[in-house]
């Protein structure tokens, strides 16, 4: 859920852009003809994608770099459809009680971790508790356990009960994330440090190295025969192995696609999406995350936000599909609602509900007061300036250039009806200490990828305000959303589960607590030489347990 | 006490006082930087980590000591060279340069010596030559002394390895060596270019250049073996700060050339607040800016000899 897998684009910016156009026609102009004569064995597969990850174990933190990689050599209990239902992977079958608070699991046997320990119902109980452990320091997994999650009992050596404080219809499908993948106790055992090198799962591939600032490597399970039931197929992967490697520069991921030195890239940048669409040697795959789309968040207790007419004045001043849709060349969707419209009972009713429209922003600002005017044109109330501050994190690969394009766009439409918008760049650092801080900043750039629309309790309710590690960046509750949204989890009828998260998304988009600007993707670029890699829905993981080369991996 | 090793001992107890300048002042610096490390180490900010584990964590890593405290422990640790564990990396700080320094150290050493064999190359064919070569040379130096690296890398990237596939684009070994180290060599040895044909210059009008073409030396005997020696110094005095502006442009290369090294380690360690990691690299490119420095004073009598006979003399 965490920091922008997708959303660190073009960090060369518009140099590099004019050159790969400049050089348009060259790559892979020649030998696009492949032919597939089915699954093959062999050859390592190298996949570059941008950010590497600080630890590999993805219970620690929770950062999207983390579990693009764990798909690869963790399982997990269950693995989650397009149509938000599961299907068996290391769990076979598992029963839900009636009051829906108890989950008995039914492990897959015979399943062994790399390291031989076998996995059975206390090696989940111990993942469970890992987890939990502050020393894991766990953020996202941490926030879809708390406050529901009671225990963890091994009941027999292959079943294993869950038992919650009250019922959590979105278990499952948070349980389908890599971040939850289920790990060798004995590596555990280790501690975080040797856990975070060479964690251990019973995954198609292993990691056998990390070298930081380069690669992990990965080789083949050869025993491997737990794959999820919405494999492709069972048993042990095709590849080799898995260079999985890190090229953080925009040109050089996307020229080492071009010159096949890499097969699979993530995040294809946008200024190379046109000539990957025309490169016949290349096929792209694109997800779209469901979740919080890329939003800025308003924060409510700022004393310029803290009046809803000004919230919505804010939103209906921007014009925020254009400046999405100019900034990302239309590469990335403009979405205007409060959660993306891949989100399980997503409503399409509350999408944009503050259109582009500067007379009702004036409007609702002389209503608000703001009346008067500085030199400048901004509006002013009491001799006091409407200005509101946006501190944005000045590094490039955390704020891509046309993120920054969005920003300026928004504060000169912002202008036009007299608000001013103080935009910050801060670094890394400085942005740590703004984070949480009701008083350092009226709007914040926030998104949170997650599988269910509790996603919106997640990051709008009481509960995570009370938390106070900022993830409710519009420092916002509602009681009735709450009740809305806790009434959400408490029933496993779709019928009834859709209109209550209709009804959540009424509430919350009428709050004007956010100005949602686009989706997280998954955006994959892939080699023709390869085939049958997909993208599974919970956090659009890639999956290469399934991928082979055509012509067996020869380089 | 001979005076080469009273030179050295001096140069020794000198670069003590200045890595332990440099030590305080990062440490200080990073301590006024806003943020609590205790949240970079749980992730940054995005990860969002609960009060608990903040607690937990500035527990473990004695944030809430007072700073003099801190900072006392911090010298301790220097004394002995150690520089802990990184906070991010979860791993020490001398096994994270150790495995990084290496790549860094080849590129900018084939960077230097490029930088060189361009430079003295352009010096011998075009300088102090009247008319147009001479021109030509000299406006060459001055366009490749302001090129930008970053827009150089990507230039030779997209050209050389992208779309004539001469080079690998992320490859590692000897060929994937080329294009960094070309992209931090040609902007220095322009610069290193103009020095030395100003001096070349210089040089050919003197005495000893009159007398040596008097001797019956061929012009391009006089070229090579006496007006550049005497070129070169200018220049050999630069690369010392040479060196230290290529380490930093070994931050922009290897981001685009994605290689390993500490440049790119150091900038993501700053922008984390890992304190331990941004010092130890912080010494390490000071120690070697100092081996540079005492490096370069033995090139300059190995090119000059006339300061054998005063160099280390009591002044």
């Amino acid at each position: 859920m965490l920091r922008p897998p997708s959303r660190r684009l073009p960090v060369v910016a518009t140099t590099a852009a004019a050159l790969v156009a400049l050089l348009a026609g060259c790559s892979g102009a020649a030998s696009a003809e492949v032919v597939d004569r089915g699954p093959v064995r062999g050859g390592t597969l190298v996949y570059a994608t941008d950010r590497e990850p600080t630890c590999l174990d993805p219970h620690n933190s929770g950062d999207m770099p983390q579990t693009y990689v764990a798909r690869q050599y963790l399982d997990s209990l269950v693995s989650l459809q397009a149509d938000g239902s599961v299907v068996p992977w290391l769990a076979t079958s598992w029963t839900i009680s009636d009051d829906g608070t108890q989950y008995d699991f039914t492990l897959k046997e015979g399943v062994e971790f790399h390291d031989g320990t076998p996995l059975d119902a206390q090696a989940v109980v111990d993942n469970f508790t890992q987890i939990l452990d502050p020393a894991t320091q766990s953020s996202t997994d941490l926030l879809y356990l708390t406050g529901y999650f009671e225990s963890a009992t091994a009941l027999s050596e292959h079943v294993v009960r869950i038992d919650l404080s009250r019922p959590y219809s979105p278990l499952l499908a948070a349980l389908s994330q890599a971040f939850f993948g289920i790990e060798s106790p004995t590596a555990m055992a280790r501690g975080l440090e040797e856990n975070c090198e060479s964690p251990v799962g019973t995954g198609p591939f292993e990691v056998v190295a990390w070298n930081h600032g380069r690669d992990v490597q990965l080789v083949r399970n050869d025993d491997y025969d737990s794959a999820p039931a919405d494999a492709k197929h069972q048993g042990p992967a095709y590849l080799d192995g898995i260079t999985w490697r890190f090229l953080k520069d925009n040109t050089t991921r996307y020229g080492a696609l071009g010159s096949g030195e890499a097969d699979v890239i993530f995040n294809v940048p946008p200024e190379s999406q046109q000539l990957a669409e025309a490169d016949p040697a290349i096929s792209l795959q694109e997800f779209v995350h469901s979740g919080s789309p890329f939003s800025l968040d308003l924060n409510t207790t700022s004393p310029v936000f803290d009046d809803i007419r000004v919230r919505k004045a804010f939103v209906h001043a921007s014009n925020a599909r254009a400046a999405v849709e100019s900034a990302y060349a239309g590469v990335f969707p403009y979405e205007g609602d409060a959660v993306s419209s891949g989100t399980p009972h997503y409503d399409e009713t509350y999408h944009e509900p503050f259109p582009y429209d500067p007379d009702e922003a004036n409007r609702l600002l002389d209503d608000a007061g703001w009346t008067g005017r500085d030199a400048d044109g901004h509006r002013t109330k009491d001799g006091v300036t409407l200005t509101v501050r946006l501190p944005y994190n000045a590094d490039g690969a955390e704020t891509p250039p046309a993120d920054l394009t969005i920003l300026q766009n928004i504060q000169a439409m912002e202008k036009e009806v007299g608000i001013e918008v103080d935009l910050e760049a801060l670094d890394s650092a400085s942005m740590n200490a703004v984070w949480g801080d009701p008083d350092a900043y009226d709007l914040i750039g926030n998104y949170w990828n997650s599988p269910t629309p509790h996603v919106m309790y997640i990051k709008y309710s009481k509960a995570t305000l009370d938390v106070g590690n900022g993830q409710n960046s519009a420092f916002a509750s509602d009681d009735e959303l709450d009740r809305v949204l806790i009434a959400g989890t408490a029933t496993t009828d779709p019928t009834e589960q859709a209109a209550l998260y209709s009804e959540a998304q009424r509430i919350l988009t009428s709050k004007a607590w956010s100005l949602p600007l686009y989706p997280i993707q998954t955006r994959l670029g892939i080699s023709n030489r390869v085939k049958d890699v997909w993208i599974e829905p919970s956090e659009g993981e890639p999956v290469l347990s399934d991928a082979y080369f055509v012509d067996g991996g020869d380089r | 006490m001979n005076p080469w090793a009273l030179r050295i001992a001096r140069r020794v107890a000198e670069s003590v006082v200045l890595l332990l300048a440099v030590g305080t002042i990062v440490f200080f610096l990073e301590h006024a930087v806003p943020g609590d490390p205790a949240v970079a180490i749980l992730g940054g900010a995005a990860a969002h980590p609960t009060p608990e584990a903040v607690a937990a964590v500035t527990a473990q890593y004695g944030f809430d000591r007072p700073l003099l405290a801190q900072y006392g422990s911090f010298l301790l640790g220097l004394v002995r060279l150690d520089f802990g564990e990184s906070y991010t990396l979860k791993q020490s700080v001398v096994s994270v340069i150790g495995g990084q320094l290496g790549s860094t150290l080849a590129l900018t050493a084939t960077a230097l010596g490029l930088a060189w064999l361009l430079s003295i190359t352009s010096t011998l064919l075009t300088a102090g030559r009247r008319g147009l070569l001479g021109r030509i040379g000299s406006v060459v130096e001055t366009v490749a002394a302001g090129l930008p690296q970053f827009w150089l890398g990507l230039v030779l990237l997209l050209v050389f390895a992208v779309r004539l596939g001469w080079f690998p684009v992320i490859g590692t070994g000897l060929p994937g060596l080329v294009l960094p180290a070309l992209t931090l060599a040609i902007p220095l040895a322009g610069f290193l270019g103009q020095v030395t044909r100003d001096e070349f210059e210089d040089a050919q009008d003197q005495p000893f250049a009159l007398s040596a073409r008097a001797r019956g030396l061929s012009e391009a005997a006089v070229r090579a073996r006496h007006l550049l020696r005497h070129a070169a110094l200018p220049g050999i005095t630069l690369s010392g700060w040479g060196l230290g502006s290529l380490i930093s442009g070994a931050v922009v290369v290897e981001v685009v050339f994605a290689r390993q090294g500490v440049g790119q380690v150091l900038v993501t360690a700053v922008n984390a607040q890992d304190l331990p990691l941004v010092i130890g690299i912080t010494f390490v490119v000071a120690l070697v800016y100092v081996v540079a420095n005492v490096l370069t004073d033995v090139a300059y009598v190995a090119v000059d000899p006339r300061l054998r006979t005063t160099i280390g003399a009591p002044a």
